[in-house]
């Protein structure tokens, strides 16, 4: 069996920004079905949705979802939900900051959207290896729409070498299915609209 | 977009503003402190009265605070206005009117509202000249095959002879910037009429209770072991602080919020008078927004690499928030960003109320988000907390010093002036006695 990184390598040959649909690998791709099953959740809970999965080793090790609502906490967005839940794990375990470092330097970020200023922003400081999108984000998109965070060609206004941090970050994975999850999400819970008839899906 | 090419204002930026007279108020009593020029700090400096930021109750005494408007765009020098390339003709004035609403209807001018769409030259002997302005020109090229087709029929039609120019990229900000871009091609100058946001300056009353609440967000951001960004959020219509917090990347026991510490010690919150420069430097490291890759360098008890003082005293606002309104729960209609996407499939949108007035006071009082709320930081925020701002709907920011390494509101990005942004707050610097003082902090 060929290993994901071998994978990898021959998908970047022809991936450069957005890539087309059918061209992506299969393991992108079901990463990315987790991370809609996670903005899923967030529609059923009347959020924003957007969802993502972490995973490190091939395997997921922290999801998120977008909980804006629910917390009154605008930025409480799937990205920062998942690191969030990373670092008390890790920080339980007893992992050093210089573990943590090298955790997240392993770590492949899958998310529904693009990530925005702030969380594009969060995913350099923490120093990610990589990330996957599905549908851009050409309002507060921080991965190329509005800025390109994800690369280090900003250079600071002194000068000074500050230790930003770059990661590699990849668009257009199932971008249909996350808009068609918004655009479902704007008919029925725009407020002007009559209420749900569904009941909210309490998370297990 | 690069955002390199946005560098714009740094520690000098106030000098410049003078220079361009742009907006700018100093506090009541005056005389205006005027800053010669920025002076490496010396030990003396560090001992004189005015860098003792603890005295909450004399503000009438620091003659040299003032208050600035950080704008949406950097200040350009009066003669380097950045410009567009534009397609013109000159054209026949019997036909003036019907080209120019024939333009207007298929071409508006987007983004370039402030410009003129016709010039008149008045040549020798009452003899005028009418240009009109076609359509955008491609920077690089000078070809006519990136004019669309409609104009291109009215130039067939009309028989008129094209002709590149330039015209100024942005609205002027003062009389001296329009006149100024008026050499170049005429553009329409609109003062700022209002003072909702104090862009226009400020009453005396406000500026006092700003100058009151950054010092008492500088007494925050000291604590005994380093020097931490410090937020505070405010209701302005009340004056009361609705959260407050300090940095959590790397804290200690002692880090953690005490007011009887912070508002009762003054010695503490004072720069040590005999400190060198060496020791200063590392109060800057403790500074979340300007190290945000640095987090892991520094030893403390505990850390978060995400939790900058913005972020933290955002989520304080929103724990408030639901405890004040407990039971009052309902769907958000932070809807923006789904309606957006919709638009851009170009899928037909029912209206959404996501506008700022309407949702600024429910019919329960609970205010949406930190809609009207005002946010004091010692450092100008990095890009992660600006935009947390942007998402929690925070009216003003008013900050201290500048953030040359990650800062998003002038430094080196400038959030404010992201026009796709849905929400755009009024940004402010407060300026503190000696322009220096930032430097040996950083
Ligand atoms: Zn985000
Ligand atoms: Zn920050």
């Amino acid at each position: 069996m060929i290993c994901l990184s071998e994978l990898r390598h021959q998908y970047y040959k022809f991936a450069s920004v957005h890539i087309k649909m059918g061209e992506e690998m299969p393991e992108i791709v079901a990463f990315m079905k987790l991370a809609l099953e996670q903005a899923k959740i967030a529609f059923d809970n009347l959020e924003v949705p957007v969802g993502c999965v972490i995973v490190m080793d091939e395997k997921v090790i922290s999801c998120g979802r977008n909980r804006t609502n629910e917390t009154r906490n605008a930025t409480r967005h799937a990205e920062m939900e998942a690191i969030d839940g990373l670092l008390e794990e890790w920080k339980e375990k007893g992992l050093t900051k210089h573990e943590v470092v090298e955790m997240f330097s392993k770590c492949y970020l899958y998310v529904t959207c693009e990530p925005c200023i702030m969380c594009a922003s969060a995913l350099s400081f923490i120093g990610i290896k990589e990330v996957y999108y599905g549908c851009a984000n050409d309002k507060f998109g921080g991965c190329g729409s509005i800025l390109s965070l994800h690369t280090n060609t900003t250079t600071s206004d002194s000068g000074e070498d500050v230790g930003r941090k770059s990661y590699k970050c990849t668009g257009g994975i199932m971008g249909e299915e996350a808009v068609s999850l918004f655009r479902n999400f704007y008919e029925l819970g725009n407020p002007n609209a009559p209420k749900p008839h569904r009941q909210p899906i309490q998370q297990p | 977009m690069s955002a390199s090419g946005e560098k714009a204002d740094s520690i000098r930026l106030p000098l410049r503003f003078s220079h361009c007279q742009l907006l700018k108020r100093f506090l009541p009593c005056s005389p205006p402190y005027t800053i010669a020029s920025p002076v490496k700090p010396t030990a003396r400096d560090l001992r004189t009265p005015q860098l003792q930021l603890g005295n909450m109750n004399k503000c009438e005494e620091n003659k040299s605070w003032e208050i600035i408007h950080i704008p949406d765009k950097p200040p350009f020098p009066l003669h380097q206005q950045p410009t567009v390339k534009v397609y013109a003709a000159v054209i026949d004035p019997k036909h003036a009117n019907t080209l120019v609403r024939k333009l207007n209807k298929i071409l508006p001018l987007e983004n370039l509202h402030h410009v003129k769409r016709v010039r008149k030259q008045d040549l020798n002997e009452g003899c005028i000249h009418l240009s009109v302005i076609l359509c955008l020109a491609c920077e690089s090229e000078s070809q006519l095959d990136n004019i669309p087709q409609e104009v291109v029929e009215l130039i067939n039609s009309y028989k008129l002879e094209t002709f590149i120019t330039k015209v100024c990229k942005y609205a002027p900000l003062s009389k001296e910037e329009w006149i100024e871009q008026c050499k170049i091609w005429p553009t329409s100058y609109h003062p700022p009429t209002y003072n909702i946001r104090g862009i226009t300056g400020f009453s005396e009353e406000e500026s006092n209770s700003v100058c009151t609440f950054m010092k008492q967000a500088l007494d925050l951001a000291k604590c005994e072991c380093q020097m931490m960004n410090a937020a505070i959020i405010i209701d302005p219509s009340t004056n009361e602080v609705i959260a407050e917090a300090r940095d959590q990347v790397n804290s200690c026991s002692c880090c953690s919020i005490n007011h009887e510490a912070t508002s009762q010690n003054h010695d503490k919150l004072v720069l040590n008078s005999s400190a060198t420069k060496p020791e200063l430097l590392n109060y800057g490291n403790g500074v979340s927004c300007l190290n945000p890759w640095k987090w892991f360098n520094q030893k403390s008890c505990s850390w978060h690499p995400l939790r900058h003082a913005a972020i933290v005293a955002i989520e304080n606002s929103s724990v408030r928030d639901k405890l004040l309104f407990h039971g009052n729960e309902h769907v958000a209609d932070n809807l923006d960003e789904t309606n957006h996407l919709l638009k851009k499939q170009k899928i037909k949108s029912i209206h959404v109320n996501d506008d700022e007035e309407v949702v600024n006071s429910q019919s329960n009082g609970r205010p949406y988000l930190c809609t009207g709320y005002d946010i004091y930081l010692v450092w100008e925020p990095c890009t992660m907390c600006a935009m947390a701002l942007v998402h929690q709907r925070v009216k003003r920011i008013f900050y201290a010093f500048p953030n040359k390494s990650d800062g998003a509101l002038g430094s080196v990005h400038r959030l404010q002036g992201e026009k796709s942004l849905n929400h755009h707050y009024a940004v402010f610097r407060v300026m503190l006695p000696q322009e220096s003082f930032d430097e040996c902090l950083m």
